[in-house]
């Protein structure tokens, strides 16, 4: 496994006033901002505009076509408010994250410390449990679209084999969320897996040998230098597993369509589903949900900067 | 601007719209007059110099996508002076946001194919040359369309669009296991209570040969047609074929709850199965041939069968079940073409309306029946030599044309036109998810009327009135 | 073999197995290990299993209840053929390659100009600029999402490459990642370099971009990765099967109107198989890549 430089982890830090310091900065010439201009112009046109049409769209109404028609001030915000539905679309979305994100990061943690021995074979089971990550959304969504089928998915036919009673997997409203989170937590394990094994293959040999002389071994080892060792790692799964599955959308469009009864139904499918889906056009209320995702995200990330960066452990 | 469908203040009674559609087929100018659409001039073809270029979209594709375009190959060898570019736009819901896009930025189709449900919203669109003004241009013969079929793209005495691919709902049973359970397996049951006997004994829970006696998706279609085939209304007034628009959704009503109640008791009791929305995993079930009973479409007929082959049961095929026997029955379901008349020229127009003709004659309405099992929209092509052969081939495609010649074309079997109905089906779904799960069926469904009501109002009020 | 050894469900790290030392273990612990691993081995890999049996499956086997996992009815490879005649996979897996191409060549392009003005030329506001374009890693496309898709509808170019593509021409990740990259170069050797009539642009490409290699290729990898993986905006700009890519198209199999899941499961396998024997023969490539991409 690849040993990365060890100052590569340190670079989650969000340093802003370092570059400023390595290079002098008293003739800022036109000729400089030339190089920003292709990567400008690309945000110009489909970031910094869209978003503030965005801002604008969702203070304005929609006729049938989807067109802008005359503002309606905050009366698409005072909808979401109110709107039950609303209401239960972010609580789904907050459970799908948290269905999520903690199971997967738990889970890789486990595995990669199991597939850290050596042990004859262990590329073989190395390359199986990464396996997931060969698969996109679509393709893992659509394999365990037949593999939920109540009548005759092979799950519920080897719940059959043991006299288990199907499970509406997708059909059932209590259920739904958890398979399409259960669908993403095996898309995300191979992932996961990978950044973790490099971080335990970059962790030098002589800080485990110096720790054993000590006396430290089996999961005292674990715990007291392994997990250290990776926090840098966990907590960079953990932003990014978060804001991954707040954007989750495809599982959802191809398992479920945010159904049964809304049980599925997150922001991101939301915002599809008002302005896309079922011949809506409401372009307004959409923009207002996105919106409010663009805060979500953002205070997130802010809030785990804030919040898990102390608990990291940089070398 | 006032929408066309409200500038007759004519109030009409129940089934009006039945009545104007008599006088239509029978070549009147069923409603017609005093509309400020008219037809181009007939010889706008033969007048113009150039090759005129008709862009049509639609939605079909695979064996469907390549009959319609041996069609549109004949008809374009055919003239000379037209050439019909047929561009597949995704499906129904992506063909109508396309459009929608398209009218944004000025850049419609002059033909395009859209779903039964988008029909009030085309109509609404203001972007849509009326058929009737052609039909009554032509005094062109409409008594070749099937009535039912041609009944669905009436509103307010109008024939807006030209009924394309047509199909309606049937129930599927598996003739094998009924006969394994004892039942009759060349008499099919016909109303809710026949088919939650027979899918009782069928199922496995009560050592029957079916792992389940009865499984469909749930879709919001079927109740549509359970609502049609009870003789309700499935919203008001006169599911908005009248002068007057639909004001309010009125799914809720007997039948309907009937029918979620029948269905979620099966579910609940084990009978039946709840593969969900998808249609495909409720059609995967089925083929499978551990499923007795389900309800599905015409259009998959042909792969239901090719399944029964390969598994090696017999495929039967019944009429969509309602709460007691009567004449009403399904609505049909499908698409329908429009010709687009704001900003596109008269010859272009004049060309798709030769299109339209062109598709809907006998001859190559047997192509498409025979080529894509979707039902002929004339009646003359079941005589076709073509036709008929086909059928001898697949006989269960008797029972769905027995089906639909059967009902008796009337308000309720015209369907719903609404603005929101895509909403609408969407809502009924969520309400039958609910039912299913242990929700009391006239609750939920009237939530989902309810929880529809201001979409709906929304919708009329920014077409205005 | 000790009972603690084999915990295998818990998958908290802290109360995980002892049993991860980097060297030889005592013959117990290593059985236990590989029970473990099994176990593990059954429950990550099953889907894996199924999708391909089950694209050879009949519809009899795989709807089998019970469970059928072997194709019994016979191997049906003409799912194969018939995924390829239902809708264009051949072609859709090359506008998956054509958008994939393009977004990568123009992240990198965009990126190493931006990086490198950033680190290396002098800029008033520096700081300034770099926040921004760092904070555009925050915004999520889903948000942006309904102007994007309005703006190539009004200017007509839904169902095309350039709609698939141009969005993503830019992106603060690639930006930062090169940033970090570019600042581990001293300054003495850009200053060398221009002492020694090199210009900007000629030591951006001939001295920098050689020397970063190794981060320009992890860029290149993750971007590509994203691109081919994309899901929401391709189903929204495509229309027609000959521009979708092949994510839309393998979801198109299930909807058709005659479903077949062992269909559905051989388009997915068409799909897959790119991907995964790169994951088998270039593990060690794409975890550098990744770990490189990811945590700088």
């Amino acid at each position: 496994m690849t040993v990365s430089s060890p100052e590569s982890t340190r670079s989650d830090s969000l340093d802003l006033t370092e570059p400023a310091q390595r290079a002098p900065s008293k003739r800022g010439t036109i000729s400089s901002w030339l190089y920003l201009v292709p990567a400008l112009v690309v945000f110009a046109v489909f970031m910094f505009y869209p978003l503030g049409r965005s801002f604008v769209l969702s203070f304005q109404g929609n006729d049938i076509m989807g067109r802008p028609a005359g503002f309606v001030g905050v009366s698409h915000y005072a909808r979401l408010i109110q709107d039950p539905s609303f209401h239960r679309v972010l609580w789904n979305t907050f459970a799908f994250v948290l269905l999520t994100v903690i199971p997967v990061v738990a889970l890789s943690l486990f595995l990669s410390l199991l597939l850290h021995q050596r042990l004859r074979g262990i590329q073989f089971f190395r390359t199986a449990f990464a396996s997931p990550f060969a698969f996109s959304v679509a393709t893992a969504s659509v394999i365990f679209a037949v593999m939920f089928n109540q009548a005759t998915g092979v799950l519920n036919g080897i719940l059959g084999v043991f006299g288990i009673d199907r499970v509406g997997w997708l059909t059932d409203p209590s259920v739904a969320l958890i398979s399409i989170a259960l669908t993403t937590v095996w898309m995300q394990i191979g992932y996961n897996l990978l950044v973790l094994s490099s971080g335990l293959g970059s962790v030098p040999d002589d800080l485990i040998e110096a720790a054993r002389l000590d006396g430290a071994g089996g999961w005292r080892l674990q715990r007291n230098i392994l997990i250290p060792l990776l926090t840098p790692q966990l907590f960079f799964l953990i932003v990014t597993g978060t804001i991954h599955s707040l954007q989750s959308f495809g599982q959802i469009h191809i398992l479920t369509r945010g159904g049964p009864q809304n049980s599925t139904t997150t922001l991101v499918y939301s915002i599809y589903e008002q302005a896309f889906a079922y011949s809506n056009s409401n372009f307004g209320y959409a923009s207002a949900q996105a919106v409010v995702l663009l805060f979500v995200v953002i205070l997130i990330t802010l809030a785990q900067f804030g919040v898990l960066e102390r608990k990291v452990f940089y070398r | 601007m006032t929408p066309r469908g409200q500038r007759r203040i004519t109030a009409r009674a129940v089934g009006g719209a039945v009545v104007a559609l008599g006088l239509l087929l029978s070549g009147c100018s069923g409603g017609g007059g005093g509309d400020d659409t008219k037809a181009p001039d007939k010889d706008v073809i033969a007048k113009s110099d150039a090759v005129v270029n008709v862009d049509f979209w639609h939605s079909m594709d695979g064996t469907n996508g390549e009959t319609l375009n041996k069609l549109v190959d004949d008809f374009n060898s055919k003239n000379d002076k037209i050439v019909i570019k047929p561009v597949f736009q995704g499906n129904y819901d992506d063909a109508i946001t396309k459009y929608k896009a398209a009218v944004q930025s000025n850049s419609t189709p002059s033909m395009v194919q859209i779903y039964d449900i988008g029909s009030q919203f085309m109509i609404d669109s203001k972007t849509v040359a009326p058929i009737q003004a052609f039909i009554d241009r032509d005094e062109f013969d409409v008594s070749d369309i099937q009535p039912n079929i041609a009944g669905y793209y009436v509103v307010n005495d109008k024939m807006w669009s030209m009924p394309f691919n047509t199909s309606m709902p049937v129930l599927y049973y598996n003739k094998t296991l009924f006969e394994k359970a004892g039942l009759d397996p060349e008499t099919p049951p016909l109303t809710l209570k026949d088919v939650g006997a027979a899918a009782e004994k069928l199922s496995k829970k009560n050592g029957g040969p079916a792992e389940f006696g009865f499984n469909a998706a749930i879709y919001g279609w079927f109740v549509e047609q359970e609502i049609a085939s009870n003789g309700d209304l499935y919203c008001s007034p006169d599911n908005g074929r009248g002068a007057d628009r639909a004001t309010e959704f009125t799914f809720d009503n007997e039948g309907a709850v009937e029918f979620a109640s029948w269905w979620a008791d099966m579910v609940k009791s084990g009978v039946a199965g709840n593969t969900g929305r998808d249609t495909g995993d409720a059609q995967s079930a089925f083929k499978s041939g551990t499923i007795g009973i389900s309800l599905e479409s015409t259009g998959a007929l042909g792969g239901m069968q090719a399944a029964a082959e390969s598994q090696g049961f017999e495929l039967g095929v019944g009429y969509f079940p309602r709460v007691e026997e009567n004449d009403f029955g399904p609505i049909i379901g499908g698409a329908s073409l429009y010709i687009t008349g704001e900003g596109h020229t008269d010859a272009e127009q004049e060309a798709a309306w030769q299109f339209i003709q062109f598709v809907a004659e006998p001859a190559n309405q047997a192509i498409w029946h025979t080529g894509t099992g979707y039902f002929p929209i004339s009646k003359a092509a079941l005589e076709d030599p073509v036709d008929v052969k086909w059928r001898e081939e697949f006989p269960q495609f008797d029972v769905a044309i027995q089906q639909l010649e059967d009902t008796k074309l009337s308000t309720p079997t015209q369907g719903c036109a609404a603005g929101v109905m895509p909403q609408a089906r969407q809502a009924v779904e969520g309400a039958l998810e609910a039912i299913v799960q242990g929700g009391d069926a006239q609750t939920e469904l009237t939530k989902a009327a309810e929880g529809l009501q201001m979409q709906l109002d929304d919708y009329n009020d920014s077409v205005g009135s | 073999m000790s009972s603690a050894v084999n915990a295998p469900g818990k998958a908290l790290p802290s109360t995980s197995t002892p049993t991860k030392r980097p060297r030889p273990k005592p013959t117990g612990s290593r059985i236990a290990s590989y029970l473990v691993l099994l176990f593990f081995l059954v429950l990550i890999g099953f889907p894996v299993y199924f999708g391909f049996v089950g694209s050879v499956m009949g519809p009899g086997d795989i709807n089998a209840y019970p469970a059928s996992l072997w194709p019994l009815d016979g191997f049906k490879w003409q799912n194969y053929t018939d995924a390829l005649n239902t809708i264009p996979l051949i072609r859709q897996w090359g506008n998956s390659v054509t958008m994939s191409l393009i977004i990568t060549v123009g992240q990198v392009f965009t990126s190493m100009l931006a990086a490198f003005a950033l680190v290396f030329l002098p800029m008033k506001w520096r700081t300034f600029w770099f926040a921004l374009l760092l904070a555009t890693m925050m915004v999520p496309v889903e948000a942006i999402i309904i102007p994007n898709y309005l703006f190539m509808s009004d200017f007509g170019l839904i169902n095309s490459m350039p709609a698939l593509t141009l969005p993503f021409l830019a992106h603060g990740f690639g930006i930062f990642l090169l940033r970090q990259a570019f600042m581990s170069f001293p300054r003495e050797l850009y200053e060398a370099a221009r002492i020694d009539g090199c210009s900007n642009f000629g030591f951006l490409t001939r001295i920098l971009l050689p020397l970063s290699r190794p981060t320009l290729a992890a860029l290149g990898i993750w971007t590509f990765l994203m691109a081919w993986n994309m899901y929401f905006w391709p189903l929204l700009v495509t229309q027609t099967p000959q521009m979708q890519t092949i994510q839309i198209g393998i979801t198109q199999l299930q909807s058709a109107d005659n479903f077949n899941a062992g269909l559905v499961m051989a388009g997915t396998v068409l799909a897959i198989v790119p991907t995964l024997l790169l994951l088998i023969f270039g593990q060690r490539f794409i975890v550098r890549g990744l770990t490189g991409g990811s945590l700088k």
